[in-house]
């Protein structure tokens, strides 16, 4: 999917402050980070240290207080409200944590769902989601709703619906937090397959230890600064 | 369907008491609209009928300012080349020509000024309902030129009855002179009207033209008409083309302008209400989808997040409210038409109320039009959509992150 070691994500000098009642609190305190392509990549810290802000800042969910990200190059931080809603249809998939599926869509319609916001013809989305829904062992549930489903196959469909539009990266929020651990190491094995498969990006924030075992590189995120990040072979 | 109707109508299921709750409201309101519009248009008909087709008809025809100075000289000019262009005018159900006369009429007992009309029988049948409300006798059944038709409270001040003599006086056209006659009764008939029953007095029009020194001169030509929407039309050219030559050419609206407020005053009432059906639609609909977006906050993040523009949000929460309207129109016209068509079997009964000056003599029936099964589902659909303009414009600016609280 992705030419792997190549720079995919930089941030410089990455701020964010919120004000609370008039209080400006920092989040971020001028984080510069590089992220490459295919990589595996645990982000973990303590509650309240950053991390979720981090991803918000780098998948365009939200906007600095100064400093920049660049995805390709190109700075994130500078899009429009509409062009931001473009690059995260394009180039990012996300998993939350639970209840991320339209209930009111089966599951081949979440997963098509972005598809149909590109404006794919209808037999490419439909070859997608076959393929999509054989990767994460969910052909036979294309036509539940999400209701029907156990926690550990929503989130699997929820992956199926991140990778299916081939984004650049996908950002996961403690995917594995609301499953049992059998689930979860299952659904982590899988994540990890794709990532080695497709050479999909995968950035992930948590405070599961499976994952940060798995993950080839940890970030750990102290006080809105980076304290450590580390790489593994 | 398209995705975000798909998911719009998948939505507006998902709380189906409160979808159906806040849809049954509005289709009431929607019902109510349309049962009372074609009601006020039964209502409107009936008075308007009960005014025109008892005798004055639809229109008239007059000699320049005849109904302003009810001067006997002020003939219709060319009424015999009128009343025989009228013989080929299509719009033209039946016409009748009549005189028109203040004049006393003297029994033995009493005397009582009355209008005195002349009439041509045969025509005035086709026009006016007087040969219908005969109580006693005929209406002009043999060809005695001295009969006279005249009001049941009318005989009762005369105290006089079929058969008995009155003496009519009139003052002769040109000269002013009294004229008098000697009338038999012939008939009398009862109108639920005060100023038909005891004011009016009937006899045939070579008689009452004789009497007056009229010679061929009538006062009033009568119309009915085959499409009655002509007669309310000011505009049609008809009344262009008769209204010329020094004559005056009128519809019921100009004749009667207090019934011509009553129609106004339907209209307006339909559209008091239709403000009002429109205001609880637009608070159920503002109410029902805030609620709807309250609940789906996070969701709606989601969806913001994974790429959809805040106008896709927005086409969603309208398509919502477009939804709810559909699901109310089709409740509402069902239950609007069931109301309409059993009233307009079965009728209301407001005989004998009188309202600006005209009796309710026959049951209402409720009016059926298309307006009230396209113009009033149509405006609460448009409506409902500009007014999901709001919660939809709250939704597409909540922030990503605001929306989903706990998120990436």
């Amino acid at each position: 999917m992705t030419t792997p070691h190549r720079h995919l994500i930089e941030t410089d000098g990455l701020t964010k402050t919120y004000a609370d009642n008039g209080v400006k609190v920092p989040a971020l305190k001028g984080i510069d980070l590089t992220f490459h392509a295919g990589e595996f990549t645990a982000i973990v810290g303590p509650s309240g240290s950053g991390k979720t802000t981090l991803l918000n800042l780098i998948s365009g969910l939200d906007k600095p207080t100064a400093g920049k990200v660049f995805l390709d190059g190109k700075s994130v931080s500078d899009m429009s409200g509409a062009e931001l809603s473009d690059f995260r249809r394009d180039h990012i998939g996300f998993i939350f944590q639970a209840y991320n599926l339209i209930p009111v869509l089966k599951v081949e319609e979440n997963i098509e769902y972005i598809m149909l916001l590109q404006g794919i013809a209808r037999e490419e989305r439909h070859r997608r989601v076959h393929d999509i829904l054989r990767d994460v062992d969910m052909e036979d549930y294309a036509h539940r709703y999400p209701s029907k489903l156990s926690g550990g196959q929503q989130q699997r469909v929820a992956i199926a619906r991140a990778m299916v539009s081939h984004p650049l990266m996908i950002l996961a929020d403690e995917p594995t937090a609301n499953l049992d651990s059998k689930t979860g190491a299952d659904l982590l094995d899988m994540m990890r397959h794709l990532n080695e498969e497709h050479t999909m990006t995968f950035i992930f924030s948590t405070h599961d230890r499976m994952i940060v075992d798995k993950a080839r590189r940890v970030i750990v995120v102290r006080d809105g600064l980076v304290a450590s990040d580390e790489t593994r072979n | 369907m398209s995705l975000y109707a798909r998911l719009a109508w998948r939505n507006t299921f998902r709380n189906k008491r409160r979808t159906y709750i806040t849809g049954i409201a509005i289709a009431i309101g929607l019902a109510a609209l349309i049962y009372i519009d074609a009601l006020y248009l039964g209502m409107a008909n009936n008075m308007i009928a009960a005014a025109t087709a008892s005798f004055s008809g639809e229109g008239q025809i007059h000699g320049r300012d005849f109904l302003l100075t009810q001067d006997v000289n002020k003939v219709v000019s060319g009424a015999d080349r009128i009343m025989a262009d009228l013989e080929n005018e299509p719009a033209i159900k039946a016409f009748t020509p009549r005189t028109l006369s203040q004049g006393m009429v003297t029994s033995t007992n009493n005397v009582n000024p009355v209008l005195l009309v002349g009439v041509r029988p045969e025509s005035e049948r086709a026009l006016s309902q007087m040969d219908d409300v005969i109580a006693e006798g005929d209406y002009f059944a043999g060809s005695d030129p001295q009969n006279i038709v005249i009001g049941r409270k009318l005989a009762d001040l005369l105290e006089v009855g079929l058969g008995d003599r009155v003496v009519v006086t009139v003052s002769q056209a040109g000269s002013g002179q009294l004229s008098q006659d000697l009338f038999r009764v012939s008939g009398i008939y009862r109108f639920a009207s005060d100023d038909l029953d005891d004011g009016m007095a009937f006899v045939r029009i070579e008689k009452a033209q004789a009497l007056l020194g009229l010679g061929l001169g009538v006062n009033e030509i009568a119309l009915s008409f085959k499409d009655s929407r002509v007669s309310q039309d000011e505009t049609d050219p008809f009344w262009a083309k008769y209204g010329t030559g020094g004559n005056e050419a009128q519809g019921w609206p100009k004749l009667f302008p207090a019934l011509k407020s009553v129609y106004q005053m339907t209209t307006a009432a339909s559209l008091i209400l239709g403000v009002l059906l429109f205001a609880v639609v637009s608070l159920g609909i503002i109410n029902t989808l805030f609620m709807s977006i309250y609940e789906r906050m996070f969701e709606l993040g989601v969806l913001r997040a994974v790429g959809t523009r805040p106008g896709g949000i927005r086409k969603l929460v309208i398509l919502e409210a477009g939804s709810l309207a559909l699901l109310s129109i089709v409740l509402g016209v069902a239950l609007g038409l069931a109301l309409s068509l059993i009233y307009s079997h079965t009728g209301l009964d407001y005989q004998g109320v009188e309202f600006a000056g005209v009796t309710i003599k026959e049951l209402i029936y409720p009016v059926m039009t298309l307006k009230q099964y396209v113009f009033y589902p149509a405006g609460v659909l448009l409506f409902t959509l500009l007014v999901g303009c709001y919660p939809a414009a709250y939704a597409a600016r909540m922030s990503v992150t605001g929306a989903m609280k706990r998120t990436l």
